[in-house]
């Protein structure tokens, strides 16, 4: 067995509960590490047992998550985590589900179903450690490379504008949008757990540098330094305008922190689908099983 | 007569289609069996439409092949459906005569019917109901009449068609019909249509098709998620399971794309449940990775392809049989999962549970290779029994075993409990790359050679499963005929005519198309020496697997027509008749040279 389900009833949980033996295999240096420490930090916070929780990732470095963890576990297909993710939500409500990837997973090959997952208000967080390259295929331009990126398949610079997470997620109607680094691990589990409580699709953007294929001037080190913590600068992420407008910089300032958060959810794909499936079994109560309505179709037009 | 097609084609919003449901409703009522089969120009909302309604005092196998009456609205849409709905000399025509058309013009390449009757149908309509649009209600007054159907079933459908659009509506449609009942009292037919009574039905029989019944047979077999995307011709699965499958707890997602639609049902499997997506051709050259990432990861998936003429957009309004090869082998890897092939609209409930429990069993993705014609064909039925149905639910392992679960345990039938999440102590990581019996990704070659036999061998029972195939006629005929999916049922009535000239052979339906069940097959072969394989793909794509798999007779032929040119038992019963005449080859013999065209 690859993980375990350490949490008892009644201890509380701690980071070590979430850890598989599983060893990671990522290259020494890369962000992904410390976005799993603060996602075990932060399950620890939110203190549901392993076997409470479903954690789906795509193809790509880290998308391997799952497999350090002791959640159910599902590394699918490329770009595909998301409806996946969504059908689990739906088929059992009480689970945690959690879905993470890389920038390449969610904005390139998968980049359609994020509007979705967002316009049905899933109640899922969304992880996506962005490194603006594809690191396991070593070293191409991905959809958040800046313009110009000299890469493995754009040796003489690439030719389009980078995709902005933040915006994106920001403008599909996304009520709960964040970015962290890697380097900060306080801050960065900090808005894990506040995106696991917010009640439904919540978006995290970590920066987690690519150390083999990343900028040198975009490292975990060297992160800590350019980091501007939107608490710090005043902003309030119930406003969403100064959201959108803070968004745009990406690429150029390193804000970390809370962009958004609606202060007024709208209910949740589940929580409608739980509603709906209440009326109906009361509305059938008493009436004969479905099957034998096969009986009952009209013979006329 | 026992037996009657009736054949009508008009423009989309002439009512066509509505008199055809129409006039089974009123047969059904009347104790009829009866099929009713709809066509449409290339697109799939607009232009000409036509149905085709075959009533029988018997079980109806197939559409049929010439009409006993055709019904034209308008000549010019009429035959554009050409050998949809082709006309003999014996055909009753019944035409509108405003089209101008009499004995000597007749747009039928010098074929002259013995009964023409043309009918002022428009100038009818208007004068009973004040519009056109009641024409339709006029042909269905001629028809009660000619054939002899009772008035009041046709008018009870009437009345509950046009209860909503008011009373005005109504009565004028209630006078149309009268006075296409009253003209045919006066004008009786050259040709006897009237049928015979019905034997007294003994149970209330249903309308229903193949998609319809597939969203039930789901609902019976227990499952609460569906993952979709319209397209047709399978929309309907997804619309009655949104109808249905709320209160029984379950959900229905209509996703973003094809891919998100099974991945959501993928994702549903994974956590316990039940789960279904449907879709046609190009859905299914879609979800193709996704049915990999099932096999891989062994979780329980009905993915069902409602056939349509391909390749890529190609025909989606017409049937063919040609996603066979597609439903096989579409997926990169070392992978088998189960197809099966529905024979009929009441056998699509049946094999939907099927399909279910295959894939619960063998915890695998199983494809549902149902056709455009069963689909979306309505057919007169006896209803379904569901307590003869036995549902399976996945291995789930026991309390001992999750105390050191072992997700992908090599196990002698390949087959390992099956824990989702919820579930404690059964934490485990699902995963597309290859992992070895705790789930860890591996790249070793061993590992992976004894995960590929787990994944197969698990499929070896289904090589005895002899229920999943139909055999009729002569157990010792050294003759055999093979056809699958709405086909069989055109290969069931030329067994019968030709037995009824003495001549036997034996017939072999199989609803379970792959893995290919060897010991069935050669069982069926045994006395064969000669065989012959109907079917309606361009390259007789079943006759080619079964030569993958089996030792077949010694003539082994394939007699397979693309897709919208409709098959008939006609058809059939010569070619059987070439085929039991020693020496003698049929029409397509040796399709090693299937690139020629036909």
């Amino acid at each position: 067995m690859i993980s375990t389900d350490a949490t008892c009833a009644g201890t509380a949980a701690t980071p070590k509960d979430f850890k598989s033996p599983l060893k990671p295999i990522w290259c020494p240096g890369c962000g992904d590490y410390g976005v799993l420490n603060a996602l075990y930090r932060a399950l620890a916070a939110i203190g549901r047992p392993p076997h409470e929780i479903a954690f789906v990732s795509g193809i790509g470095c880290s998308s391997r998550i799952p497999g350090y963890t002791t959640a159910y576990g599902f590394n699918t297909v490329h770009g595909r985590a998301l409806p996946i993710a969504q059908g689990i939500k739906l088929a059992n409500p009480e689970l945690l589900v959690l879905v993470a990837g890389g920038d390449g997973d969610g904005f390139s090959i998968g980049g359609g179903h994020v509007p979705h997952a967002i316009r049905r208000n899933a109640d899922l967080t969304y992880i996506v450690m962005d490194n603006q390259v594809y690191g396991l295929t070593k070293g191409q331009v991905s959809p958040t490379s800046p313009r110009g990126t000299r890469a493995r398949s754009s040796v003489y610079g690439s030719m389009e504008s980078p995709v902005n997470p933040l915006l994106y997620t920001l403008a599909y109607g996304a009520g709960f949008v964040a970015q962290g680094i890697p380097g900060d691990l306080d801050g960065l589990a900090a808005i894990i757990e506040e995106g696991i409580r917010y009640p439904g699709f919540a978006f995290i953007n970590v920066q987690s540098p690519c150390v083999s294929f990343g900028e040198p001037d975009n490292q975990v080190k060297v992160q800590r330094t350019r980091m501007r913590k939107l608490a710090a600068e005043g902003h309030d992420p119930s406003n969403r305008l100064r959201a959108i407008e803070l968004a745009q910089d990406y690429g150029q300032e390193l804000y970390t922190g809370v962009f958004y958060r609606n202060p007024n959810p709208p209910p949740t794909h589940g929580s409608q689908v739980k509603a709906l499936q209440d009326e109906r079994k009361a509305l059938k109560a008493g009436a004969p099983p479905a099957l034998s309505e096969t009986d009952n179709h009209p013979t006329c037009c | 007569m026992n037996d009657l097609i009736i054949g009508m084609a008009g423009s989309g919003g002439d009512g066509i289609i509505s008199a055809g449901e129409s006039l089974i409703g009123a047969v059904a009522a009347e104790g009829y069996y009866g099929m009713l089969t709809k066509s449409y120009g290339p697109q799939i909302r607009g232009g000409e439409s036509s149905c085709r309604l075959r009533v029988s005092t018997l079980p109806v196998l197939n559409p049929g092949g010439s009409l006993d009456v055709a019904v034209i609205l308008d000549w010019d849409d009429f035959l554009r459906f050409g050998s949809e709905l082709p006309v003999t000399e014996d055909t009753v025509i019944i035409f509108d005569v405003k089209s101008g058309v009499d004995r000597t013009s007749l747009p039928l390449n010098a074929l002259w019917p013995k009964v023409l009757c043309g009918v002022p149908l428009e100038d009818m309509a208007i004068k009973a109901a004040g519009v056109q649009q009641a024409k339709n209600s006029v042909i269905l007054g001629l028809l009660a009449g000619w054939l002899g159907l009772s008035p009041d079933s046709l008018l009870a459908g009437l009345r509950k068609k046009f209860a909503r659009k008011g009373d005005e509506v109504l009565q004028g449609n209630e006078r149309a019909f009268a006075a296409g009942l009253g003209h045919a009292r006066v004008n009786p037919l050259r040709r006897n249509l009237r049928l015979d009574r019905p034997a007294a039905p003994l149970k209330r029989r249903v309308i229903a098709d193949g998609n319809e019944l597939c969203a039930k047979g789901a609902i019976a077999a227990g499952c609460t998620f569906f993952g979709g995307y319209p397209i047709t011709p399978a929309t309907e699965i997804m619309q009655h399971l949104q109808t249905d499958i709320w209160e029984h707890g379950g959900v229905v997602l209509q996703a973003e794309d094809e891919i998100a639609g099974v991945g959501a049902a993928l994702g549903a499997s994974f956590a316990g449940k039940k789960a279904m997506t449907a879709t046609s051709g190009p859905g299914l050259s879609l979800k193709t990775e996704m049915l990999g990432l099932a096999s891989v990861t062994e979780l329980p998936l009905v993915c069902v392809d409602v056939q349509r003429g391909g390749p890529s957009t190609g025909m989606p309004t017409k049937c063919e049989q040609a996603d066979l090869f597609a439903a096989v082998f579409s997926a990169h890897g070392d992978t088998v999962r189960p197809v099966l092939a529905p024979t009929t609209v009441a056998d699509t409930y049946g094999l939907t549970v099927e399909a279910f429990n295959l894939a619960e069993q063998y915890q695998t993705p199983v494809i549902l290779l149902s056709d455009q014609d069963i689909a979306q064909r309505k057919e007169i039925i006896d209803p379904v029994d569901p307590s003869r149905l036995s549902l399976v639910n996945r291995l789930e392992p026991t309390p001992e075993e999750l105390k050191d679960y072992t997700r992908f345990r090599l196990t002698p039938s390949g087959i390992s409990p099956l824990s989702h999440p919820g579930m404690k102590g059964g934490n485990y990581l699902a995963a597309g790359i290859e992992h070895d019996e705790h789930g860890a990704p591996t790249a070793n070659g061993e590992i992976h050679g004894e995960m590929n036999h787990k994944r197969l061998v698990k499929f070896l029972p289904l090589r005895q499963r002899h229920d999943l195939f139909v055999m009729e006629g002569d157990p010792d005929s050294p003759l055999g005929i093979i056809a699958w999916g709405s086909v069989a049922g055109i290969a069931q009535e030329a067994l019968r005519i030709v037995r009824a000239e003495g001549l036997d052979a034996r017939l072999m339906i199989p609803k379970l198309l792959y893995p290919i069940a060897e010991e069935v097959f050669a069982d069926f072969f045994a006395p064969l020496t000669r065989c012959i394989v109907f079917e309606q793909s361009h390259q007789g794509q079943l006759y080619r697997l079964i030569r993958m798999w089996v030792k077949v007779p010694p003539q082994f032929e394939s007699y397979a027509r693309s897709g919208a040119n409709p098959l008939s038992p006609e058809d059939f019963v010569s070619q059987i008749r070439k085929l039991s005449r020693a020496g003698l080859r049929t029409e397509h013999a040796d399709r090693a040279d299937f690139l020629n065209p036909l």
